[in-house]
């Protein structure tokens, strides 16, 4: 037997002890594990895609709103009266929020709320966000930041901004905390201010950065920019001066409308009592109104241009015919009309210009009862301004068909209708617009307009006259006078009434005010002012309204650069001689 | 034809690796972008608060308070104003104050 012949593979030492199987075992099991892998992979890409699709967009996949700009709100001369800046509003988690009463005390503080107030608003553990503060200081998020509380934030949100504050407040008006207007031209133009928001779809990495935009990304829309009509400069007087007349005169409020006698731009509408449209917290209605729009009250003298110019327009008389006004009183259907005191045989001019309520009853009652509402109505009476601004009201005109002869003798001198000082400031458009009664806008416009003719160009220039006479001299408005420049203007003074009655000798109310225009033979502005309850001694419109009248027409016409059209004697300091040494 | 399978094989690894790249490429740009557009934003943003700010600086209230306590100003009136007119809107005034 030889060892060359001993056959390898029957060698012992090789021959496999382990069974075939095995190996095909192992094989088997990676097979499977591969089929496993093989399944796996078409669970997911497959079968059960969508549920993996939307596992991984909640996961990564983020919409952003994309915030509109609120527009800004300007003035004629493009100053800010309202513009829209970033401020820092403190929420919670209270889910995962650190307790830690040292902390909390501190947040308390910094928040200006007790311990217990923030414990209440924390202590609702299954939410996971509550506000705790909106719209705090930059100093106070950075100190809240500071405190490194777990589960206290910070987010960014836009507040309003009013820099020329209480002035301009009752025409701005202002926003709510989610920015959505809620007085004034804020809420007139909410839409045009608003803007639209947009968004876009993204996908953000682990680091929540953005990575890739899905979709079409919509653009907000930014809020346009508003011009008003106003001028901060003129409105800051006007407010400063009827603030003035209000504390002293011991007034319960005053309003004061400018407007522009050619294009019916308003440059001012302000109010006293005011409010600081950023500092809202203690706020009455009171202080909210805007009077000058919101409260009518009967014109009385205010009235009277519009019923002579009737009857100068209708020519049943002239500026010179004759009224016999003696003995200063009339019966009329067993009510008797009184003047101030008597003053015998007036021209038709005398009578606007002494305020005469005989003289007017007299002219008025040779005119129809429609014609005089008719005209009254095309003056604007009874009819809500058209101008854009929430609350406006329309104040009251009876039809004519309800008028007795007592009614109409007393409308045509102001009593038994109601209008706001805006009505009335516009109405005298009539006169400073050769007759016609033109629109009026909040929003900045330059071009001249025209509107309805409501008397000739010739009759609003003979009650322009009377006006004047009316605020000169032996008139009733004196002291509407104003250096430098020409003046025109009516009176009025009236009890209010006081519950059913105008109250008693002791308590009765007063109200004061005063329309006119300047410069008188081709008027640039309208100023109407006036004063509820007056009650320090002096109560009548030409004692309490005319001067802050001649005030606000003297600087408004120089702030629109108007050169004086009556002589002033000038006062301007020169240089002295030098002394000789 | 398996010689050109390979290849083509090749080629889609190599079209897909690219992909990747390109991909990871146009994330990081896109990063980038939304960076400056915040950016951009914020400055905007910061342009309108400054410009409140400034306004806040230089409203007739504030104006006049300083004009009146710091320089002593008064309001002026037509007595003190001297008009001069622009010889290019119709005739000279001839009329002038003289000491």
């Amino acid at each position: 037997m030889s060892s060359r012949s001993v056959q390898y593979t029957s060698s012992p030492l090789l021959a496999s002890k382990t069974p075939i199987w095995r190996s095909q075992f192992i094989v088997a099991c990676i097979a499977l594990g591969f089929l496993g892998l093989v399944a796996r992979a078409a669970y997911v890409q497959l079968i059960g895609n969508a549920f993996f699709k939307r596992q991984g967009t909640v996961r990564h996949v983020r919409t952003l709103d994309l915030p509109a700009n609120r527009g800004r709100i300007l003035d004629r001369n493009g100053h800010i009266l309202a513009s829209s800046v970033p401020v820092p509003s403190i929420w919670a988690n209270p889910e995962s929020i650190d307790r830690d009463p040292e902390k909390f005390k501190a947040l308390a503080k910094l928040l200006g709320m007790t311990q217990a107030e923030l414990e209440k608003k924390l202590s609702d553990e299954d939410k996971n966000f509550v506000w705790l503060k909106r719209q705090v200081d930059e100093s106070v998020a950075k100190s809240i930041e500071d405190l490194k509380i777990k589960g206290i934030y910070a987010r960014k949100e836009y507040k309003r901004i009013y820099p020329e504050g209480e002035a301009v407040a009752h025409v701005v008006g202002f926003t709510n905390v989610e920015n959505i207007g809620q007085e004034g031209i804020e809420r007139e133009f909410n839409k045009d201010l608003g803007g639209k928001p947009g968004s876009r779809r993204v996908i953000k990495d682990k680091f929540g950065q953005v990575v890739e935009d899905i979709g079409e990304i919509i653009l907000p829309e930014d809020g346009k920019d508003l011009q008003l009509s106003i001028d901060s400069k003129a409105q800051y007087f006007a407010y400063e001066k009827i603030k003035e007349a209000v504390i002293s005169n011991r007034a319960k409020a005053g309003s004061v409308v400018v407007l522009h006698a050619q294009t019916g731009e308003v440059l001012a509408m302000t109010n006293y009592p005011s409010y600081v449209p950023d500092k809202r917290g203690n706020l009455v209605g009171e202080q909210l109104r805007n009077r000058a729009l919101t409260d009518t009250f009967e014109p009385g003298s205010v009235m009277k241009p519009f019923t002579i110019g009737l009857a100068l327009n209708s020519g049943r008389v002239t500026p010179n015919s004759v009224i016999q006004t003696a003995p200063g009183s009339m019966v009329l259907t067993g009510t008797t009309i009184h003047d101030s005191h008597p003053h015998g045989a007036l021209t038709v001019e005398q009578v606007i210009q002494v305020s005469s309520n005989v003289g007017t009853t007299k002219i008025a009652m040779q005119m129809q009862p429609q014609e005089m509402w008719e005209t009254f109505s095309q003056a604007g009476f009874g009819q809500k301004p058209p101008i854009a601004f929430p609350g406006v009201v329309s104040g009251r005109l009876r039809p004519y068909k309800t008028w007795r002869p007592i009614e109409q003798a007393t409308m045509s001198y102001g009593y038994g209708l109601s209008a706001s000082l805006f009505q009335m400031a516009r109405s005298y458009t009539v006169f400073s617009h050769d007759g016609q009664i033109i629109p009026v806008t909040l929003l900045k416009s330059e071009t001249t307009v025209s509107g309805e003719q409501v008397f000739s160009a010739n009759t609003a220039s003979q009650v322009r006259k009377m006006l004047q006479m009316a605020a000169g001299p032996g008139g009733t408005g004196m002291k509407a006078q104003t250096m430098g420049y020409s003046v025109g203007g009516k009176s009025g003074t009236a009890y209010k009434q006081v519950g059913k009655t105008y109250g008693s000798d002791k308590n009765r109310k007063y109200r004061g005010w005063f329309v006119g225009m300047a410069p008188i033979e081709k008027p640039l502005i309208i100023v109407a002012v006036m004063l509820d309850e007056p009650s320090n001694g002096r109560y009548f419109g030409g004692d309490v309204a005319a001067p802050v009248f001649s005030e606000v027409v003297q600087q408004t016409l120089r702030m629109m650069r108007v050169q004086p059209d009556i002589a002033v004697k000038p006062m301007v300091v020169t240089q002295l001689e030098k002394e000789s040494l | 034809m398996s010689r050109l399978s390979i290849i083509l094989l090749i080629a889609v690894l190599l079209s897909a690796l690219y992909l990747v790249r390109t991909q990871y490429e146009s994330r990081a740009l896109t990063t980038e972008l939304d960076h400056a557009t915040s950016e951009a934003r914020r400055l905007e943003i910061e342009n309108d608060r400054l410009d409140v700010e400034r306004r806040a600086q230089a409203t007739p209230k504030r104006v006049e308070k300083l004009a009146r306590e710091q320089l002593h100003m008064r309001t002026i009136t037509p007595a003190i104003t001297h008009y001069a007119t622009l010889p290019s809107q119709g005739t000279a005034s001839t009329e002038t104050v003289r000491p």
